[in-house]
């Protein structure tokens, strides 16, 4: 059984504490070290009256004559960067203490976790912002000690950057640091004094930062392969050079969001949507002007084919009202006779009412300069599919067929009739042999006015 | 006679964590993690070298028994207050505590800080783990096991 209180009273009279400001050890327990070097000592806190956990760095002032974490923390705020919580100093210390951040550094998460590109361009990402934030006070501030163990996802995914002891505000007059400070595969030339640190000096670590997250090494390795778009950004990230890399974290995020897997593959799928349609056009484009340059008022696709025929209906009897500003369509249901075509030949074309309206001849067909109709019919009679075929070709091709006298053929047709109705037959205008109504009347007029128009240059 | 000795072993302990001029080399030769093994090897192997069984290491360190025994198959990961535990359950020296906290991947003990200073204390003098508790209980310490530490996970550099 050990004496408790002689322990107590041990430890108590051996302990020297006098080196932490008074204050700062009334305020908080140190539960235990994180870190020691260099006159630089970093303890996990616990406030005394509460659970609440806190990161105090404490500074030999022997070494340290002046400490830019506390200026630099104070005046920040985001949500990326841990919130300063108070400062302590005495002769020998100065205590800082800024919010516990609970997560992982990332060479414990990366090890755990085994991130994808993705995975690490989110973080890499997340991290760009938190440097846009920096890099964007007036004056800039400068990390200067990025790397795996001062950045921590949360377990919420949220990426913070910690450790702003050689954090310095940017000077523009300074022409040189004076003083190495930071990690030495981190850190890039000019931090060891060959000009002065800026923004790019954060983005060189950045980009070793991201070649370890990628090849678990800072240094470069010829036998890991590297996903290409990110082998890029690492390589124009640490550039000798400043001038050479990217000029601010704005850039490295856009570059590194274009670099995601997925926005490449919707990058390579946009150019593949965008080849796929220039090709589309060309060959469409191809294909009209062959079909322009072929063109045969005949053919099948001369005319509009794709419509049901209510479609086709509708769109002849627009056609005629648009360029005769004629109604004598719109019943389109019912049968065409004799007397409408007469109507149609005087009032739409404009024949000389004589010539049209002359009686039709009695007997077999026959064509004169007297009469437009060839034979005889009476005026509301209805008229048949192969008669109204002959009266478009009669009206657009006149001077193709100009005397009907001695051109019936063996079945009884006349050769203009007989191409008309080839023609009809051929794209499907007509699907009734019978008597033809006014609506198929107007289809007929309309599409051989369509092909007379095309084809009369 | 035992108690002057502890007495003696006490100062040069003092001597060596607190009058230290080179905090940095002490702290170096404890956290060497170089090719450690897993930390439930690492219990296990020091159960068998010292012909325990791991129940009754876990019944010394005051640990919930299917908790323990996890810890030992490695299921469980322990969090550092739960590896002092485990000290007092070895009855572990200071160097086999800065090792056990070592493997475990946690910060070792470190003297300039009042709480690891009376644990160490206590290691070295071979105190229970209730007895420890019992020191930073007089000391108005955290006592082991006892808070939010338990989870922590920003770590050490």
């Amino acid at each position: 059984m050990n004496d408790v209180k002689a322990a107590v009273s041990d430890i108590e009279s051996a302990f020297d504490a006098s080196r932490y400001p008074a204050e700062f050890l009334e305020q908080y327990d140190q539960l235990e070290c994180l870190a020691a070097s260099h006159g630089t000592e970093t303890f996990l806190v616990k406030q005394k009256d509460g659970e609440k956990l806190f990161v105090a760095k404490c500074y030999d002032k022997s070494l340290y004559s002046f400490v830019h974490e506390s200026n630099i923390l104070k005046a920040l705020n985001h949500k990326g960067l841990p919130a300063f919580a108070n400062e302590f100093q005495n002769d020998a210390t100065i205590c800082i203490v800024r919010e516990f951040v609970e997560g992982k550094p990332v060479n414990q998460y990366i090890t755990e976790k085994h991130l994808s590109n993705q995975e690490i361009i989110g973080i890499g990402a997340a991290l760009c912002n938190i440097l846009i934030y920096l890099h964007g006070q007036q004056p800039p501030v400068i990390h200067r000690d990025i790397k795996p163990q001062n950045v921590i996802v949360k377990n919420d995914g949220q990426v913070v950057l910690i450790d702003f002891d050689i954090a310095r505000v940017y000077n523009s007059a300074s022409e040189a640091d004076t003083q190495f400070f930071g990690t030495r595969e981190y850190a890039p030339p000019e931090q060891y004094g060959f000009s002065q640190t800026n923004s790019r000096t954060d983005i060189y670590s950045f980009g070793i930062l991201l070649r370890y997250m990628l090849t678990g090494s800072e240094r470069e390795n010829p036998n890991v392969r590297i996903y290409k778009p990110l082998a890029r950004i690492i390589k124009k990230c640490t550039a000798f050079a400043p001038k050479e890399r990217f000029t601010s974290a704005e850039m490295v995020k856009k570059a590194l969001l274009a670099a995601n897997p997925k926005a490449q593959r919707r990058r390579k799928t946009l150019i593949a949507v965008c080849s796929a349609a220039v090709i589309a056009l060309c060959v469409f484009g191809g294909v009209r002007w062959y079909q322009y340059a072929t063109f045969d008022p005949l053919a099948e696709g001369s005319i509009p084919s794709m419509m049901t025929d209510a479609e086709r209906v509708s769109d002849a009897v627009s056609y005629m009202k648009d360029k005769y500003g004629t109604n004598l369509f719109d019943d389109t249901e019912s049968y065409a006779d004799i007397g409408f075509v007469k109507t149609i030949l005087t009032d739409v074309y404009g024949y000389d009412s004589d010539y049209a309206r002359a009686l039709p001849q009695e007997g077999p067909p026959h064509e004169s300069d007297k009469n437009f109709l060839p034979w005889g019919m009476g005026d509301e009679q209805y008229v048949a599919r192969d008669v109204m075929v002959y009266v478009a070709v009669k009206i657009y091709w006149m001077d193709k067929v100009s005397d009907y006298s001695n051109l019936k053929d063996d079945n009884g047709y006349y050769p203009g009739v007989r191409a008309a109705v080839a023609f009809a037959e051929e794209t499907g205008i007509l699907t009734d042999v019978g008597h033809i109504t006014k609506g198929e009347a107007a289809i007929l007029l309309a599409n051989a006015d369509r092909v007379f128009e095309a084809t009369k240059e | 006679m035992i108690e002057q000795i502890n007495q003696v072993r006490t100062s040069t302990l003092f001597r060596l964590l607190f009058k230290t001029s080179n905090i940095k080399k002490f702290m170096e030769k404890n956290t060497d993690e170089m090719q450690l093994p897993s930390f439930s090897e690492y219990i296990s192997r020091l159960c068998a070298d010292r012909g325990e069984v791991p129940e009754k290491v876990i019944k010394r360190a005051n640990i919930e028994r299917s908790f323990g025994h996890q810890l030992f198959k490695g299921t469980k990961k322990p969090s550092r207050d739960t590896v002092l535990q485990l000290a007092f359950g070895f009855v572990a020296d200071v160097d086999t505590a800065q090792k056990l906290l070592k493997y475990a991947r946690m910060s070792t003990l470190y003297p300039r800080v009042k709480r690891d200073a009376a644990i160490l204390y206590c290691l070295h003098n071979r105190f229970t783990i209730m007895e420890a508790q019992n020191v930073l209980h007089d000391m108005k310490l955290p006592l082991i096991g006892g808070g939010k530490q338990n989870e922590r996970c920003e770590s050490s550099r």
